[in-house]
């Protein structure tokens, strides 16, 4: 009863407030924002263009031209001779032209000796734009003495899946903990720093309900933060890459998406009890803050180096945290090792249990709570 | 010293009882630097012994510094005593402290309310901590609100309440368990007149509601205005302990209060 009060109070301490909730869910929403715009942005065009285009002279990069803009779907090209020349330029600069390609007499004959063309266009106007950046492509190209052929073998699925598979578990625990430090903090630092915990200490609730009173229902609330911004990083990153949901996410499946969200579940509370107990020992929120940034950046940099450095041993899921970062990596590409998840899982809860205990010893602690 | 361990007559059975409590702190670099002195402890509390009845208002009466805070953390189950023992309601504060904290009503400045909440919210919520049955949670917030005038701002959070208020709802959330001993540490300390006057009325009415109250000050004239015996503490040590009448032997507080400090340290003040 004394511990479902306890968590009552912190659970109505949040709902109550708005700022808190919108504090929690706004990062998801604006990840993905900014991750939607930012793959809008860095997306090829997708708009239809039909090119009117003046050739003066002759060559074979004409054609070449023409199958390079039949490649990109909604392109076409009308190539025409220009009666006048200058009455072709005047067309291009008022629009109704998209460009003009002027080649000098026997161009294809005198590559490299002497050879000139000529590529009139209008940077302003996004069509004739687009054109002129392929052609000056195709011609630079067909200028040169030899051809690279590139061969590029990977599949997006593949691309989109080690993307994902190496940002998003660090990406999820930056969040994770970014959520858990805005509530913590507060509520533990926070209420030590005002002395409103110590009117709690006055109670008959003992140690244990209350630290326990303080790590569930925060992590609870965490957890909403951590998946707003989970799903604001999932459904955001497909767009970054240019790539359909579901191709990115192909290949994960259900028992996927369950393990990473149990080992999403494991690790809140970890990180809730972490920043509780460096809370505990801090005299204000601001102290708190400062220690608690120092333990962010560990997670952080451990973390990345979990996600992109290959070759970590097994021994990983002993390490809190990481051996979640770990298994969830294994998941996104497609190689879900069941043993490592529920090891990971199992640990950060009796990592977390542990530390609760801590906390609850710490409470008792006349030097830590009312040392000067 | 005066020592007054045998039960008086015109008081009800014990419920505190001190024997010998003793604490030291250590001190650090930056307390050292502050109090001016180059010791690493400091003994609080040096050997305090005494006992409040059932029924009574018990005033611990010392100059800063004098151990009064201490004993009364210590009794409050805030802090353990490195030596002797306290009992509240027959419950030891070493062994017991759960059940000496069902027993007392701890008030100290230091002691906060949460802003945000109103005072019927925390009224449960501390009733609850407190494991106070639901129904008579309900009957005794009403009968206290209504009591001390609360009720109507039973629903205005913590933070737009005005001091006085605001010190009515401490005492109230105190006493919400209907313990049977109130501990008040600096029961006016900082307070103006009309909150020191919300707070000592407060006191009488638990008194005429028949608690007992342990209150710790160095304002003489609160002690000759709420409290029926009084302990005078210097140094952490228990100098004088007895009636108000006993203790003052026909002088003023003031005046016997400097004389005993007098007689103690051997320097006037």
């Amino acid at each position: 009863m004394k511990l479902l009060a306890l968590m009552k109070k912190e659970f109505t301490r949040f709902f109550r407030d708005p700022r808190l909730i919108l504090s929690m869910l706004l990062p998801g929403i604006l990840i993905y924002i900014i991750y939607s715009v930012m793959g809008s942005a860095m997306a090829p065009s997708a708009e239809t263009y039909a090119f009117k285009v003046y050739v003066s002279g002759e060559s074979a990069a004409v054609e070449t031209i023409g199958e390079a803009v039949s490649l990109n779907e909604g392109w076409t090209v009308e190539f025409a001779a220009p009666e006048d020349v200058d009455a072709a330029r005047a067309e291009v600069e008022s629009g109704d032209a998209t460009a003009l390609l002027v080649f000098s007499e026997g161009f294809d004959e005198n590559l490299g000796k002497g050879a000139k063309a000529e590529l009139v266009y209008n940077s302003e106007d996004g069509e004739s734009s687009a054109f002129a950046t392929l052609a000056g492509t195709v011609l630079d190209a067909y200028a040169r003495s030899f051809t690279l052929t590139m061969t590029d073998f990977a599949e997006t699925q593949n691309i989109a899946a080690q993307t994902m598979a190496s940002l998003l578990p660090f990406l999820i625990v930056v969040f994770v903990f970014s959520s858990c430090m805005s509530v913590t903090l507060e509520s533990v630092a926070g209420e030590k720093e005002r002395g409103t915990l110590a009117t709690i200490l006055v109670t008959s609730a003992r140690r244990w309900d209350i630290a326990l009173g303080k790590v569930l229902p925060l992590a609870c609330v965490s957890l909403i933060g951590a998946a707003s911004s989970f799903l604001g990083v999932a459904l955001g990153m497909p767009q970054l890459m240019g790539v359909s949901i579901d191709i990115a996410v192909s290949g994960i499946g259900f028992m996927g998406y369950l393990m990473v969200f149990l080992l999403i579940i494991s690790f809140v509370p970890l990180i809730v009890a972490t920043i509780a107990i460096v809370s505990t020992l801090s005299r204000s929120v601001k102290e708190a803050s400062g220690y608690t940034s120092v333990v962010m950046i560990l997670v952080m940099v451990l973390s990345i180096v979990t996600a992109f450095v290959g070759g970590i041993g097994g021994w990983v899921v002993a390490v809190p945290v990481l051996n979640a970062v770990y298994a969830m990596q294994g998941i996104l590409m497609g190689n879900m090792v069941i043993w490592q998840c529920v090891v990971a899982f199992a640990l950060n809860i009796v990592y977390a249990a542990i530390l609760v205990f801590l906390i609850g010893k710490m409470l008792s602690s006349e030097r830590i709570m009312f040392g000067k | 010293m005066q020592e007054n361990s045998a039960p008086f007559a015109d008081f009800g059975e014990e419920v505190v009882r001190a024997e010998n409590l003793r604490k030291t702190f250590t001190l650090s670099r930056k307390q050292q630097r502050l109090d001016k002195t180059g010791e690493t402890h400091k003994i609080a509390v040096a050997g305090l012994s005494f006992s409040a009845y059932r029924g009574e208002i018990y005033g611990l009466l010392g100059p800063n510094g004098a151990g009064k805070t201490t004993t009364l953390r210590i009794l409050s189950t805030l802090i353990k005593p490195d030596g002797g023992d306290a009992f509240v309601c027959g419950h030891s504060v070493r062994r017991e402290a759960q059940a000496v904290r069902d027993s007392i009503g701890f008030m100290t400045s230091e002691l906060k309310l949460e802003g945000f909440f109103t005072p019927s919210y925390l009224f449960d919520f501390f009733g609850a901590l407190h494991g106070v049955e639901k129904t008579v949670l309900a009957k005794r917030k009403h009968e206290l609100f209504e009591r001390f005038g609360i009720d109507r701002f039973a629903e205005v959070k913590i933070k737009d309440l005005s001091t006085g208020m605001l010190q009515k709802v401490s005492l109230v959330i105190a006493i919400v368990h209907d313990p049977a001993v109130v501990i008040f540490d600096e029961p006016t300390n900082g307070l103006d007149v009309l909150t020191a006057k919300v707070v000592t009325d407060f006191l009488l009415e638990l008194k005429r509601m028949g608690k007992s109250i342990l209150l710790s000050t160095h304002i003489f004239s609160l002690v000759e205005k709420l409290c029926d015996r009084v302990g005078i503490i210097i140094d952490g040590r228990m100098v004088r302990d007895g009636t108000l009448e006993g203790v003052c032997d026909g002088m003023t507080l003031e005046d016997r209060f400097f004389e005993i400090y007098r007689e103690v340290k051997g320097e006037t003040v």
